[in-house]
Formats: structure tokens, sequence, C-alpha cells
């Protein structure tokens, strides 16, 4: 290669040259500068605020929700910390590692957390933070926490875990709480606009009481705003006052607790009582001013589970349980009151004087109306009795016969205002209101006449006639005060958490019958005495179909009935129930008050498919009796052994009498 | 007498290019703070050693960029094709032996420091162009195919190898650089009119054949970023976040969360400019926009006023290394251009860049020192 030779000569042909560089350098100045101009001028106030929000995350603080106490303060629903993991989705790098990692820790498949991890990404957006897996235990805590560093968008977090020492004791009126749903959040929003603002993994109340005093009990959620950095770590940084006057935390308010009208030992006594004999329905003692002492639906579900997030399968389970655990029987069964209702009827009959307590009427074992033979459970039938015989031994016949008297009309004008087919107003969602019919409902809802037979079919509590337990429990009430309608409750207060009270529930009666209604329905005090005497006797007469309920000296007077699950041939309803598949048996009801002279406590059971009254209702309606006088009147019943008394009506449940 | 007169004017420190000097420094001691920024967020202590490091390099730089301002660049006419042969080698070595860093091989690991041969490989390049170039003539018509033959298999020797490694980036610079030294020359037009035709036949055919997904992600995320905010189109979205709050003045010196908080990716390298533009807003990010292009305005005049031919060709070089470099990463970090690995010229931490630049501008100075014939 030749030595090479300056010269300036060749240099100078390059000179035109160069004006390509200051050409592209002077475009390549004015496109960049343009472009800074527009992202920093144009759009600088918008991408400050991407900056702001990339790195200042919004932590809510949970408000722990209000506590349910009993009626003498203790618990009944409370809460107890928690610990969850959860993956903010955008800070997760490498999703399939972190999994990975997680995993053997908390003893959930990777696949099934990736799963849960695409699954929320989808349906809630990828901001949404997942919640893997929450009432951690100590150790998954700790090893959790040690990960934290490798796998960024990892967090463990404590929380506020809702807790029912009762577990599944009444917890269809206690209800559940769960993460709202994408659906629920602007109905709820709606809802309580301006209260509170719902958002993606609230907790809300779902279902009962949890639901109901929502408004109350959740609290208001506190805020706290962090600094993260770009892997989600909260960042502090003394050199640089990062944080701004934004930067600042709101503490959480509690919510409000409620103290209920129930009885804690009651609610254990019913409900043990109830769910040992495996019966499915529901119970509820009320005090006679409308206090619900206690409340069972058999069967139940564990509310805990759903506190913590239930598994589908737990689920799956509860929804296809053909018992229906999650259904509140005491206020959303109804059946027709069977024989329960008679004592209704009697009232009816005897103010509208269609017979008085002298009349005595024949009652055989069965009655011919129409083309339609109408049978009594007693082929014998009961011969001549009064209404006191007719109550205590539940001739179907004696009432038949008030039935095509009375005629529909009186007896719906009665019965009705005795609450029948209307909700009682209870503060709990999804009453059903049961049903009294009328031949103008009939006319309308099914579009045919009323059939002069169907006054025999609902006189003994069949064939329309629609009842839920609370329903029945209020309607006795009414029998046992001699007319007062009330509207039961079962938050007796709710108190802030200083304890002073925010609002009380006060004992109303929705209806007093002996003074004339709208309806010019009034029902005199004398008419009721006589229907108490009658109820009594079930009771405590010799010859009465609840004679084992009887607790001396308590006073109690009561009913039962049984509803048929289907339709019969006359030979049928002979036939022994105990033999059929079960949802084929009947359903048997107890209601009863006492002491009857001055009621202070009123029980309706519904025991779905046991068969009879007496022995599938009435023995959780005496065990909470029992229990009631022996806590709150121990002196009754003493006084009642002293007499001696006692050993005259030892009974066991018998089941040959039919109610 | 006066022709003597002058000669006694032209002392040493007459002779030195200050405007260069100047700017460079400008863009050095810019650099330095915010370096200093990049590497000190709260939970950046993995790096904050790379500043010092940094002052380690532009020591050494500078060092060298003043030796060479007075050695005369003739030299490199002897040494080029030395140098380009060594630094050749150093590239296969790293295609088989580098260490595996970011998915590509590399680096050389020297101990020290980890040299990256595909980036003194531009300078070779440089000066081999140059010493090719300068004997050509492009008068009337320009360089015709038989003048192009050998300068391009200078070019397509190493851009093969990179491209192997893979970094796309720095054999799209390399021939961008070779390209500018070229076209600079001038080419025959029918040639120029054919090598445009060429390339956009052949492009289909490049995303096809030749490049990587990560690099096809990187075009596709690009065009519509917000397809995977937190994949490949995140940086592109964090940087111009970072910029675009900066808004006029800036957030201030380390104040800049999207850099602080890590939200940056490569914030020290590749995104250096963004966490300036992020805490010094569109003056401060305006300002470094215009010195560099003082800078350039200040290496073209050298150029023009260079004693020789070769001489110009060197400078011009070395404003296309500089300039492309500008132009790739700013243009990268503003949201105008995909996300290449490329840094900044005199503002990325990095040994390999530093020391690069500083010798290239290096020689710039040497012909700038030597623009007089007496």
């Amino acid at each position: 290669m030749s030595e090479y030779i300056s010269n300036p000569e060749e240099a100078k042909e390059l000179l035109p040259r160069y004006k390509i560089f200051y050409i592209a350098i002077f475009f390549t100045f004015l496109i960049f500068l343009s472009r800074l101009w527009y992202l920093q001028i144009i759009e600088g106030t918008e991408l400050r605020e991407f900056s702001e929000k990339n790195r200042i995350k919004q932590i809510k603080n949970q408000a722990p929700r209000g506590l349910m106490l009993d009626r003498e303060g203790r618990v009944l629903v409370e809460n107890r910390p928690g610990f969850e993991v959860v993956l903010n989705p955008q800070y997760v790098e490498d999703l399939p590692e972190v999994a990975q990692m997680i995993a053997p820790i908390i003893g959930i498949e990777k696949d099934k957390l990736i799963q849960k991890f695409e699954r929320s990404k989808k349906q809630n957006g990828s901001y949404a933070q997942v919640k893997l897996k929450d009432n951690l235990n100590r150790d998954e805590v700790f090893r959790l926490k040690r990960l934290r560093l490798e796998a960024p968008g990892l967090e463990v977090r404590e929380t506020v875990l809702r807790s029912y020492p009762l577990k599944e004791n009444g917890s269809q009126l206690f209800g559940y709480v769960g993460e709202i749903s994408k659906k629920q959040i602007p109905t709820y929003n709606q809802l309580y606009k301006g209260k509170i603002v719902f958002e993606q993994g609230d907790i809300v109340g779902k279902s009962g009481l949890e639901e109901v005093l929502e408004k109350e009990i959740r609290g208001t959620d506190g805020m706290q705003l962090l600094q993260v950095d770009a892997h989600g770590r909260e960042t502090f940084s003394q050199t640089l006052d990062l944080y701004g006057e934004q930067i600042r935390e709101i503490e959480s308010t509690p919510g409000y607790s409620a103290v209920l009208t129930l009885d804690k030992s009651l609610q254990e006594i019913a409900y043990h009582h109830f769910s040992q004999q495996q019966r499915i329905g529901g119970v509820v003692a009320m005090r006679s001013n409308g206090e619900i002492l206690a409340w069972v639906s058999s069967p139940s579900f564990d509310p805990n589970e759903f506190a913590s997030g239930i598994s589908p399968q737990i689920w799956g389970k509860l929804i296809n349980d053909q018992f229906k655990p999650l259904r509140n029987k005491v206020i959303q069964d109804y059946f027709a009151p069977g024989s329960t209702f008679k004592a209704f009827m009697a009232m009816t009959s005897l103010q509208e004087k269609v017979i008085t307590p002298q009349t005595i009427i024949n009652c055989p074992g069965s009655l011919r109306f129409g083309r339609r033979e109408y049978h009594d459970h007693l082929k014998g039938g009961h011969g001549n009795i009064t209404v006191y015989e007719a109550l205590e031994r539940s001739s179907n016949v004696f009432f038949y016969k008030m039935g095509i008297a009375l005629g529909i009309e009186k007896m719906y004008n009665y019965i009705s205002t005795l609450g029948i087919g209307q909700r009682t107003g209870i503060e709990l969602p999804n009453e059903n209101s049961g049903l009294m019919p009328s031949a103008a409902w009939k006319k309308q809802a099914i579009g045919e006449e009323w059939q002069p037979g169907e006054n025999l079919s609902s006189a003994i509590g069949q064939g329309f006639v629609l009842a839920t337990p609370l329903q029945l429990a209020v309607a006795y009430n009414a029998i046992g005060t001699e007319g007062q309608v009330i509207k039961p409750f079962v938050v007796k207060k709710v108190v802030d958490h200083e304890g002073k009270t925010v609002r009380e529930s006060n004992p109303l009666v929705v209806r007093d019958l002996t003074q004339t209604q709208k309806t010019g329905i009034k029902v005199d005090p004398a008419t009721f005495k006589i229907v108490k005497d009658g109820l009594r006797r079930v009771v405590q007469g010799a010859r009465g179909t609840a004679r084992f309920v009887n607790i001396p000296g308590a006073d109690i007077a009561g009913k039962t009935g049984t509803t048929q699950v289907m339709g019969f041939a006359a030979n049928d309803i002979y036939s022994k129930c105990e033999n059929r598949p079960i949802l084929q048996r009947h359903h048997g009801w107890f209601v009863a008050f006492a002491p009857a002279n001055n009621p202070e406590i009123t029980i309706a059971a519904l025991a779905e498919h046991s068969c009879h009254g007496s022995s599938g209702a009435g023995p959780v309606v005496k065990e909470l009796m029992k229990a009631y006088f022996e806590k709150y009147h121990p002196e009754l019943i003493a006084e009642a052994l002293k007499k001696g008394k006692a050993s005259a009506t030892q009974e066991q449940p018998t089941n040959s009498e039919g109610e | 007498m006066d022709f003597n007169f002058q000669i006694e004017e032209r002392t040493i420190l007459k002779r030195i290019n200050w405007d260069m000097i100047i700017l460079i420094f400008a863009l050095n001691i810019i650099g330095l703070f915010n370096l200093f920024s990049a590497t000190h967020g709260p939970h950046s202590q993995d790096i904050q050693q790379l500043f010092i490091n940094q002052l380690i390099w532009l020591a050494a730089g500078w060092s060298l960029f003043f030796m060479i301002t007075f050695v005369d660049y003739l030299i490199v006419t002897r040494l080029a094709y030395v140098v380009y042969f060594l630094n050749l080698c150093a590239v296969l070595y790293v295609s088989l032996f580098g260490t595996i860093a970011l998915g590509a091989q590399r680096w050389i690991d020297l101990g020290f420091m980890r040299y990256q041969p595909s980036e003194t490989m531009k300078l070779a390049m440089i000066m081999v162009l140059a010493k090719t170039l300068s004997h050509k003539s492009s008068y009337n018509l320009g360089l015709g195919v038989r003048d192009l033959i050998w300068p391009l298999i200078l070019l397509a020797v190493p851009f093969v190898l990179i491209v192997k490694q893979p970094d796309l980036g720095t054999a799209i610079m390399l021939s961008a650089i070779a390209g500018s030294m070229i076209f600079f020359m001038r080419i025959r037009r029918w040639i120029f009119i054919l090598l445009i035709t060429v390339g956009a036949i052949a492009a289909p055919f490049v995303w096809s054949y030749v490049l990587h997904d990560y690099q096809k992600a990187r075009i596709t995320n690009f065009i519509t970023p917000t397809n995977d905010p937190r994949g490949t189109g995140y940086n592109s979205i964090q940087s111009k976040i970072a910029v675009g709050s900066g808004k006029i003045f800036g957030k201030g010196f380390r104040k800049g969360t999207q850099s602080q908080l890590e939200f940056l990716p490569e914030r020290h390298t590749d995104f250096i400019y963004s966490v300036l533009s992020e805490e010094f807003g569109f003056i401060g990010s305006s300002i470094v926009l215009g010195l560099f292009c003082f800078l350039f305005l200040v290496i073209i005049r050298i150029a023009s006023s260079a004693r020789d031919k070769f001489g110009a060709l060197i400078t011009v070089g070395v404003l296309s290394y500089i300039f492309w470099h500008m132009f790739v990463n700013m243009g990268m970090v503003i949201g105008l251009l995909p996300i290449v690995g490329v840094p900044l010229p005199l503002l990325s931490y990095g040994g390999s860049s530093m020391l690069t630049t500083m010798t290239m501008l290096g020689l710039v100075s040497s012909v700038a020192y030597r623009r007089y014939l007496f």
C-alpha cells in the first residue's frame, strides 16, 4: 500500500458534500425538538399524571366490621386477624416462575394458580390484585415473606376475617360475607350513593343480617397512599421528597355493632336439639313483644368458609343440596299450615257466632260434601264434641263444618288480620309472604271461580293456604296476647364503637284485634280466651295431640299440624308416612306459646318431612320451653314439681294420632 | 515576514480546537450529574459503583483524547488494517466464546472491564474506510461499482459476524456509519437507486428470515406499544411517560420518579436521556440536543478545513458515528424509533462506548490540530 501524501486540493473537492450533513442535522434538530415540545409541553400534564399513578399505590385499610352480640352481650359474630397472599399483576414479571415458587408453600398447584391469575386478569383487568389464598398460617406467612424480593408483585397482606363462633348455628340469620362481585359494584354504589364507594375486592354482606345491616356494620374504610417502585416495593427515600403533599393516611372507622334480641343459650339449645335429630326446617322462638330469641334453619352451612373465600366444591354442594342449606327456612320456606290453622278457624267461627263454646257438633270419620268424601285422620271420627275437644284432638270434620258455615271471605277477613299471607316485616332479606286465599285472589291468580269444596280444605289449613314458621309464630302470639299482632325484630339496637346507641328497635304492635279494624273485623278478648283454652288442652289435656310437650308449671298452649306433601288417595292417607321416601313424607308443624294466660314466649317449629307435628316439631319446642322457663322463670317449674304434678304427664311422644 | 509571523502565532494552545473541547466537556458534566441521579435511587445500591467507574472511564477517555490530538493522524493509515484485523478477531472470538449477556454474546471479560469488540469495530471501520476511500476520487460521476467492492467487503465481514451474535442494533449502526462515509464520497446515481430498490425488496425477506422474534417484537411494539404494556412495549411507554412528565422545567435533580423508582429500564445506559428529560424538562433536554448539534457543526467545520481527504473522511466517520448514535438513541427514548440497544455517546454509562467515543473525538481533534499545512 502506497504511503499517503497529503493533498489539500483533493480535500477541497469534498466541500460541496457537507451540505447534506447540515440538512440532516437541521432536520433532526427540528423533529426532535418538536417531539420534545409535544411530549413535554402539550402532553406534559397528562404524562405527569401517569407518572404519579405509576408510583403511588392506594391501599385500602379495610374497616373492621361491627360485631353481632346477643341480648346479654355475648359474641355471635366477630372478627379475627388473618393473612392473605395476593399478586399485583402489573409487577409480575415471570408468572410461571412466581407460581412455581408459591405453589409448594400454599399447597395449590402451579397450574391452578396461573389459571386463577389469568382468569382474574380477564375479569378484573390487569391492575386488580389477585388473591391466591387467605387464612394463611404462620409458617406460610413466614415463607412467603421471604420470597417477596425474588418475586416482584407478591404481597402478603394482613386482613380482618369475619368469624362466626357459632359456626353452622344461625348462619342463615347472621348471613355471610364475601368479596363483592363485579356485577354488584354498580348496584351497591347506587344503593349507598354518597355514603360508601365500593371497589373490586371489597368485602360485603351477602345474606342475612350481614346484608341487611351492611350500611351500619361495615364502617368506613381507611386509605393509605404508598410510594412504590416499579417492582411494587414500598419505597422510602431520605434524599428526596418524592412524597409531596399528596401522601397521607386515613384511618378506618370500625363499623357499628349490632346487639341482637337473640339469647345465645336458647339459640344453642334450639340448634343442637334440632340438628341432632337431623331435622330439616326452621324454628323460631319469639318473645311476645316480637323480640326473636332463637332462630334456627336446618340443614345449615358454616359461614366461616365464605369469609375466607369459599371453594367451588363446597359452594356447589351447598347449591345442589336438596334440602337447601342456604335458605332461611324460618321466613323463606312456606307450606300449608295444616292443623295449626284450626286455631284461627276456631277464633273466626266463635267471633262470627257460628258456634258458641257450648255448641256440640257431631264429627264422624268423614264428611261428604258435593261429590267428594272429606276424611278425618281418625277413621272412627270423634263423636259429639265442642270446639275445645275439636282443637285438643284436632278434628278435621269439626272444622270442615266451620269452613262450610263461614265461607272463604270471612275466613280471609279474619285470618289475614292475624298476618297469614303477609310479610311480618322482619328486618331480613327475602321474606316470603305465604298465602291466605280468597275468591278474588283465585280469580286473579288462577282465573277460576272459588269452589265450595275449597272451603273445606282451607278450613284445615290445606289447599291454597301457605305460611312461614315466622308467620305462624306471629299469628299464635296474637292469639296468646289476645289480639296483639306484633312486628318481630331481631336487631335490638345498633351501637357505635364507643358503645353509644345509634338506633334502637322498639316493639311494634301492628294491629290490635280487640279494636275494630278497617275491614270491620274485631275479635273479643273472650274469643281468644276460648281458643287459648282449646290450645291449652292440646298440650295439657288427656287426649291432647301434643301431651308430651307439656311442662308442668309452664302452662303451654299450642297446636300441632301436618302438611301433606302430595295429594294421596283416601287409603294412602292412613298408610305409614315413615315408609315413604323422605321427599314424600309430610311436614310437621308445632306452634306454642306459654304461659297461656299471659304469654311471654311463642315458638314455631317446622320439621320438614318428619311425618308428624308432635314428634317432629314438638320436641325442639319442648326443649326450648324448658330452657326458657328454667332460665327466666325457674320458680314456676319448681312450684309445679313441688305439687307433684310432674309424674302425671311424663309421656313419650306418640305418632299414633294424626293432626 | 507575514508568513513567519503567522507561524509564530500558532502555538500549541492556539492550534487546538477549543470549541469542540468545551462542547464535549459540557456534555460530560451534564452526563455525570445525570448519571449520578440515575445510579443513586432508593434501591440502586447495586449500580452506585458505576458512577465512580464512569469517572475513571472519563479520565481515561480524556487522556486518550489528548494523546491522540498530538499524534499526527497519518499514523492511522499505517495502523488501520492492523486495528481492523485485530478487532475482527475479537468480534469472532466473542461470537464463539463471549460471555452470555442479555441473550446475546457481546462481551469479553477483561477483569477490570467488559470489552465489547463490536463497539470498537465502529472505530476500526472508520479507519479502514477513511483510508481506502481517500484513494478514490468521486469527481463528476461518483464512485462506481469497482470502487465500492472493497469498502463493502470491509463492511460485510464484521456486519455478518455482529448480526450473528446477535446484535442487530450495533450491526445497523456499523453500516449506517460506513454508508454515511461512502455516501459522503458520492456514488453513482444508478447505484444509489439500485440500492434503495434492493433494500425495499429485501425488507420483507429480512423480516421473515433474518430477524429474531425479540427483534420483531420490538418493532411491532414500537408501532403499537400498548399491546403489551408489561412486556416489550413497557420500556417504550415508561420512557415516554418519563420524558413527558418532565414538562418544561423538569421534576428536579434526583426527583424523577420514573427513574428513581425504577420504572425506567436500563436507565443508566440506553435510557439515560429519559432520566435527563424527566428531571430537567424541556429546557434540559433541548439544551443537550442543542449541544449535540453544535458539536456536529464544529466537527463539520473541522472536516471541511482538514488538510487532506483522509483527515476529512476520518472526521466525517466520527461525525456519523456520534450523529447516528444520538439519532437512534434519542429517537428511541422519545418514542420516534423502536427500542434498539444503542448508547448515547458521552452521556450513557459504559467503558467501551466512552473510550471509543473519546478516541474518535481525539482523532477529530488531531485533524483540527493539523489543519494547517505548515
